[in-house]
């Protein structure tokens, strides 16, 4: 298996003004692969796909190495999935949903599912539909990590939940994945903690991929220059202008650029520009900038 | 030790985490044959990527500071004097050095610098 | 697999099995109760079928009632979490379809059950004059039969998405009020009468709710 999720032009009209079309997803074995895109962007129409619940009008996916949807079954039983909205019977206490899940996944591990609950604050008594949201995001969260699955697919896992029961999902999630090669692929527009998580992201607005890197790629790609006495017109510059904009406070201009490197002051010192600052964008201004060049484009 | 980890440095984050404990080496709040955290439970800790931590270690073992023993996990090494020494200064001047890049940001001269800091520890 | 789909049916519908129990064990026992010792008049053949008469839709209703109720808190968990949770466990949606209704099926037979034993009791208790015969076995039968079809009719409306449940239902709404309709407007056609003979007559499907359900007959 080249990777742990792979899609080939695949296609998939999810209503008349929206359209999922060429996407060539490629999420590497043992990754953490962020899936990054504005609310409406198709991600969770993606996952759909994934996990054989949609079928797509063209194009082919390989999850696990299974062709899905033709071997959506066999995928399953190594697939931990944590979708958006709480899928759980309401009914059932946390140890009933417990043993049902057990029943299903062979490769449940009793003594992980223990752990988590214990790490997790929850108790095996407290009725699924009576838990707090930050419980229930837990509570989905130990059920998926207790398969111990091959790959986790996470659909806004923190989304809506306070920040320690974020800190306690997240921490299970790095934690588990230390542990061998289960690839993780979360989907988000929580840009901020996936950005230590991830080691590779992909960018999905209005249905096209339009970035796929690794993080460190990724991030270092973009840089903003705070720049004083800048030339109107730049000769051949070494590096790409994407944009450029006053600060709004003093007569410095705020270059946004692409493939920046230290050397090239010098370059901006031969125009007799004054370079100031180089800022590093974090991933969500990245995220932002690549979003805004892509549409404009 | 860890907290507050920069996601926005330019200082990528293993660089950051394998700083602190050079740092901590240097200062002795580590010795030698310190056990440093399973990669699994520091991670999970700081919450980044597996893989972040297991190259912050690696880097520290290539610079000598720390052994990894397979199975056992991360040892700090005996560290000689003149070692710690030359960390306490990268330290310092690392300092320095995110001095001097604010005050080129807010347009500072090295002489309204220079007398800022002597006037600071004491020194007129 | 299949024990812990039972035991979530059984989450889902203790409180049913145990009214529709105690119901389908008191219907036979109350349909007999006017007979007996006391009233000398009712010592009488013919008031005793047109008591039978009485009580006879109650069975039927009650029959058609079990395999909604049933199908329903079959089902009612799934459609409310949009049949999330059970398409991403790692087995075929047929073979899940197929434990649901085993377990639906295997919890029916409580209240199944009560209803045999309510006509046992019944048939004992009640003073029967000569001519007349209990048929508590026959009854129970033909309620076991007339349930199992309304709870499968009921499970495979409920089985799809609440989309498809939601069109058969109003198929059934339309057809009847389009009887409505056409009776309005004076046309003299009765569809929905020839569609019901065609069900309810046998060789139709529905013909077991018809007719009498009489535990005393002759």
């Amino acid at each position: 298996m080249d990777h742990a999720i792979q899609t080939n032009a695949l296609r998939y009209r999810a209503s008349k003004e929206f359209e999922i079309r060429d996407l060539a997803l490629k999420v590497p074995v043992g990754s953490v692969y962020g899936f990054l895109g504005p609310n409406g962007s198709g991600k969770t129409t993606t996952i759909r796909l994934l996990l054989g619940q949609l079928r797509p009008a063209a194009g082919s996916i390989s999850v696990l190495g299974y062709d899905v949807p033709d071997q959506t079954t066999q995928m399953l039983a190594h697939t931990g999935y944590v979708p958006e909205r709480p899928h759980l019977y309401p009914s059932l206490t946390v140890g009933e949903a417990m043993q049902l899940h057990a029943a299903f996944f062979k490769s449940w591990d009793w003594s992980r599912a223990e752990e988590l609950v214990t790490q997790f604050g929850l108790r095996r008594d407290q009725r699924i539909g009576r838990l707090s949201k930050g419980e229930t995001g837990k509570a989905m969260m130990m059920l998926a990590l207790a398969q111990a699955p091959s790959l986790l697919i996470l659909d806004e896992p923190t989304d809506g939940l306070d920040p320690v029961a974020r800190r306690d999902v997240l921490s299970a999630l790095v934690e588990y994945v230390s542990g061998g090669d289960a690839a993780v692929f979360i989907s988000s527009h929580l840009v901020h903690e996936l950005e230590r998580v991830c080691d590779w992201v992909g960018v999905l607005d209005k249905g096209q991929l339009i970035s796929e890197l690794p993080m460190e790629t990724f991030k270092n790609g973009l840089k903003r220059l705070r720049v004083g006495s800048a030339p109107a017109h730049l000769d051949d510059p070494p590096f790409a202008v994407l944009a450029r904009e006053g600060d709004g406070v003093s007569a410095h201009e705020l270059w946004l650029v692409r493939g920046w490197q230290d050397p090239m002051h010098q370059y901006l010192a031969s125009i007799g520009a004054d370079l100031r600052e180089v800022i590093d964008l974090d991933l969500e201004e990245g995220f932002v900038e690549l979003l805004r060049t892509a549409r404009t484009a | 030790m860890f907290e507050q980890l920069d996601s926005r440095s330019p200082t990528p984050l293993y660089d950051q985490i394998a700083a602190r404990i050079r740092v901590a080496v240097a200062a002795g709040d580590l010795t030698e044959g310190d056990a440093l955290p399973s990669v699994r439970r520091l991670a999970g800790q700081l919450r980044v990527n597996p893989a972040t931590v297991v190259q912050a270690y690696r880097s520290l073992e290539t610079d000598g500071f720390v052994e990894m023993k397979q199975g056992a996990g991360t040892f700090i090494n005996s560290v000689a004097d003149d070692r710690r020494d030359a960390e306490r200064e990268s330290a310092a001047r690392h300092l320095v050095q995110q001095m001097l890049v604010e005050a080129k940001r807010l347009g500072l001269s090295r002489d309204t610098i220079v007398g800022a800091v002597k006037r600071e520890i004491g020194e007129a | 697999m299949f024990k812990e789909i039972l035991r979530t049916e059984w989450n889902w519908s203790r409180y049913a099995v145990v009214v529709t129990v105690i119901a389908a064990f008191a219907l036979p026992l109350v349909a007999i109760q006017p007979t007996g010792m006391a009233s000398q008049s009712l010592y009488d053949t013919t008031a005793i079928m047109n008591l039978m008469s009485r009580y006879s839709p109650w069975f039927g209703g009650l029959a058609m009632l079990l395999g909604l109720v049933f199908a329903t808190t079959t089902w009612g968990a799934d459609h409310r979490g949009h049949h999330v949770y059970a398409l991403t466990l790692p087995i075929p949606r047929s073979q899940y379809v197929i434990m649901r209704y085993g377990a639906g099926l295997l919890l029916l037979c409580a209240p199944l059950a009560a209803m045999w034993f309510g006509c046992l009791v019944a048939s004992a208790a009640a003073q029967i004059p000569t001519g007349l015969q209990a048929y508590p076995y026959a009854l129970s039968l033909r309620f076991a039969l007339a349930t199992v079809l309304a709870f499968s009719v009921f499970f495979a409306i409920s089985a799809g998405t609440t989309r498809t449940a939601a069109y058969v239902l109003t198929a059934l709404l339309v057809v009847g009020l389009g009887q409505v309709g056409i009776n309005v407007f004076g046309l003299d056609r009765d569809v929905l009468g020839w569609i019901l003979d065609r069900l309810v007559v046998w060789p139709g499907p529905l013909e077991i709710f018809t007719g009498d359900w009489k535990l005393i007959d002759v």
